[in-house]
């Protein structure tokens, strides 16, 4: 069973890597957008699967990326495989910045302070013009490298992937799971809940400021209500409680599933995609909350650590 | 800045604060009463208030009702529509974690502005009912503001003596300290728990049809005031309802004073901030929280 597994994925990941040889423009770019998807659900899963601090403005890391990934590039002239690491490095300051007061609050608490952070991170881009271009947005010289960032989405995706997997089977996966549980038996039990926190956050903002430094580059164009949108925030959390929260596999199945969903069927419905976005939360939430892997679990006692 | 700030401009700052206080604390009293009786934030309060600027809209543009006579008509249709989500939803996650409500509340907010979005479209409305400001001395009331405002401090005072005075008003304040207490004392916590989201989304509604006659209705328009709702509870301290009205006057004169002395973009951020600095310093908000 997990050889198989194995030999399944090696030959998913070769067929991925020669896909652009041969493979349509439109295909490459549905890819890499799957590919980005899956870097952004796993990445949620990390800190709000993990710990269940939920994170609702998690769209704050990848637009923060976005921009400085941006700037970066169209002032400093930075090729942008180096630029996208520095999007990553101005996520990871954000979340240090913000998860000290942030993570000293509890569940709901927390979860507001992030609902917040993404309407304030939008008003100081639109704020610093000089910098950012304010509401006119940024626009990148042009450069067609849609097959590089490919691969470069590729590898972020399987690295958050794999990432997630180094950490629910070790023990600082085990410790973030106990504050998950219960965060004062946690406390009790000697685990260091704010510093572990801080690194499941700090953690789960690198892949999206990456992320969204190579959207930047792939797009050109970036603008605030581009690169801010709620809806990503949402399409991460319905991503991942759909395939399964806390999980290593289900960011990815539910980023390939609802992805799949979203270009065949509701595209041709604008409103009733997220209106369905709204009702797969709602009856995830009430119905199965361990998501599609939690059901495949159970029925065919599966490890937990997939 | 260069503009030279007079006595007089920070007065109208002041005044303009107080009017926009007196609706925060209104609204965030709904989400406050949600909170402090079943611990669930609701995520969908800000679309409960979108709903309720709607059908102001619709009763004044369909009917041609005055729109202030429409508010209890919103806050009955929206007392309807809360009492059918906790009884068809929230009250299955009361008891369950706080991962589950939060993100149970927040489809169902999804779900409310997208099928607004569906059904209203995405067109900017506006009630045109009444425009321009009262002049006293160098001051200006903004007559639908002024309006809303006692609308607001009047509803808000109702819903206290309601709290202090009536049996069921007793009862849900019982059930927000102790739940368990609450329940041996004979007090149908279910019920409470409905009604309290009915008289929760109330509250958002009226503040939704006040505000139709303010600003431009659309289907986004609730989202921040969930925030801000969040905000106001937070400053006043979580379960503390008359620390509701405090943390409302509170951030509408710090939005209004940071329009002033930075400029209406970064007013978000000062608001942001505030919320920051307050959970860190005194996480019990500055009137201290549960003591109803």
């Amino acid at each position: 069973m997990r050889r198989a597994f194995l030999a399944a994925l090696a030959a998913a990941v070769a067929a991925f890597a020669i896909y652009p040889e041969f493979g349509t423009g439109y295909g490459v770019r549905s890819i890499l957008q799957v590919f980005m998807w899956i870097a952004l659900a796993g990445s949620w899963n990390l800190v709000s699967g993990l710990t269940g601090y939920v994170s609702f403005g998690h769209v704050a890391f990848f637009g923060a990326g976005a921009y400085a990934g941006g700037i970066l590039i169209t002032q400093h002239g930075w090729p942008w495989p180096v630029a996208s690491l520095g999007g990553g490095a101005a996520a990871l300051v954000l979340a240090a910045v913000i998860g000290g007061p942030c993570l000293r609050l509890k569940g709901p608490y927390f979860a507001i302070a992030m609902l917040g952070l993404n309407e304030v991170l939008r008003a100081l881009v639109s704020y610093f013009e000089g910098l950012t271009g304010g509401g006119n947005g940024l626009s990148l010289p042009t450069l067609d490298a849609s097959v590089p960032i490919y691969y470069v989405m590729g590898l972020l995706a399987m690295a958050v992937t794999a990432g997630t997997y180094l950490i629910i089977t070790s023990r600082f996966g085990l410790r973030l799971m106990t504050i998950r549980e219960d965060e004062l038996a946690a406390e009790a039990m000697g685990i260091d809940t704010f510093r572990h926190k801080m690194y499941a956050l700090l953690l789960s903002a690198v892949g999206p400021g990456i992320a969204g430094a190579l959207t930047a580059r792939d797009q050109g164009y970036i603008e605030p209500i581009s690169v801010f949108p709620l809806a990503t925030t949402i399409t991460m959390i319905v991503m991942v409680l759909f395939g399964g929260k806390g999980t290593v596999w289900g960011p990815v199945l539910g980023a390939v599933v609802l992805f799949v969903a979203q270009e065949l069927v509701w595209a041709r419905y604008p409103y009733v995609h997220p209106l369905l976005f709204g009702a797969i939360i709602v009856a995830v939430v009430l119905a199965m909350p361990r998501g599609v892997l939690g059901l495949l679990q159970i029925k065919y006692h599966l490890p937990r650590t997939i | 800045m260069n503009v030279v700030i007079t006595p007089t401009m920070v007065a109208q700052v002041v005044v303009s604060g107080i009017l926009a206080g007196g609706l925060y604390a209104m609204v965030a009293l709904g989400l406050a009463l949600i909170f402090g009786v079943m611990r669930v934030i609701n995520i969908a309060h800000g679309p409960l208030l979108m709903l309720g600027a709607y059908t102001t809209y619709f009763l004044y543009a369909g009917l041609g009702l005055n729109p202030f006579l429409t508010v209890p008509i919103s806050m009955l249709v929206l007392f309807a529509v809360g009492l059918l989500l906790q009884r068809a939803l929230v009250f299955r996650v009361v008891d369950a974690p706080e991962l589950s409500s939060l993100l149970l509340t927040f489809g169902v907010s999804i779900a409310i502005v997208n099928l607004a979005q569906l059904a209203f479209t995405s067109d900017l409305r506006a009630v045109e009912y009444i425009t321009g400001s009262w002049v006293i001395g160098q001051l200006a009331f903004s007559k639908s503001r002024v309006i809303a405002f006692a609308f607001a401090g009047a509803l808000t005072a109702l819903a206290f003596l309601f709290l202090q005075k009536t049996r069921l008003g007793k009862a849900i304040r019982a059930t927000s300290q102790s739940r368990e207490v609450a329940m041996v004392c004979g007090i149908d916590v279910r019920r409470i728990h409905l009604l309290t989201f009915g008289f929760g989304s109330a509250l958002a509604a009226a503040g939704g049809a006040l505000l139709a006659v303010i600003v431009a209705i659309q289907p986004e328009m609730g989202q921040v005031w969930t925030f801000k709702s969040f905000l106001v509870i937070v400053l006043g301290g979580a379960g503390n309802y008359p620390g509701a009205l405090l943390g409302g006057m509170l951030l509408g004169l710090v939005e209004q004073l940071a329009s002033l002395f930075l400029t209406t973009q970064l007013s978000e951020v000062v608001a942001y901030v505030l919320l920051v600095v307050v959970l860190l310093v005194r996480p019990t908000g500055l009137l201290g929280g549960r003591q109803t």
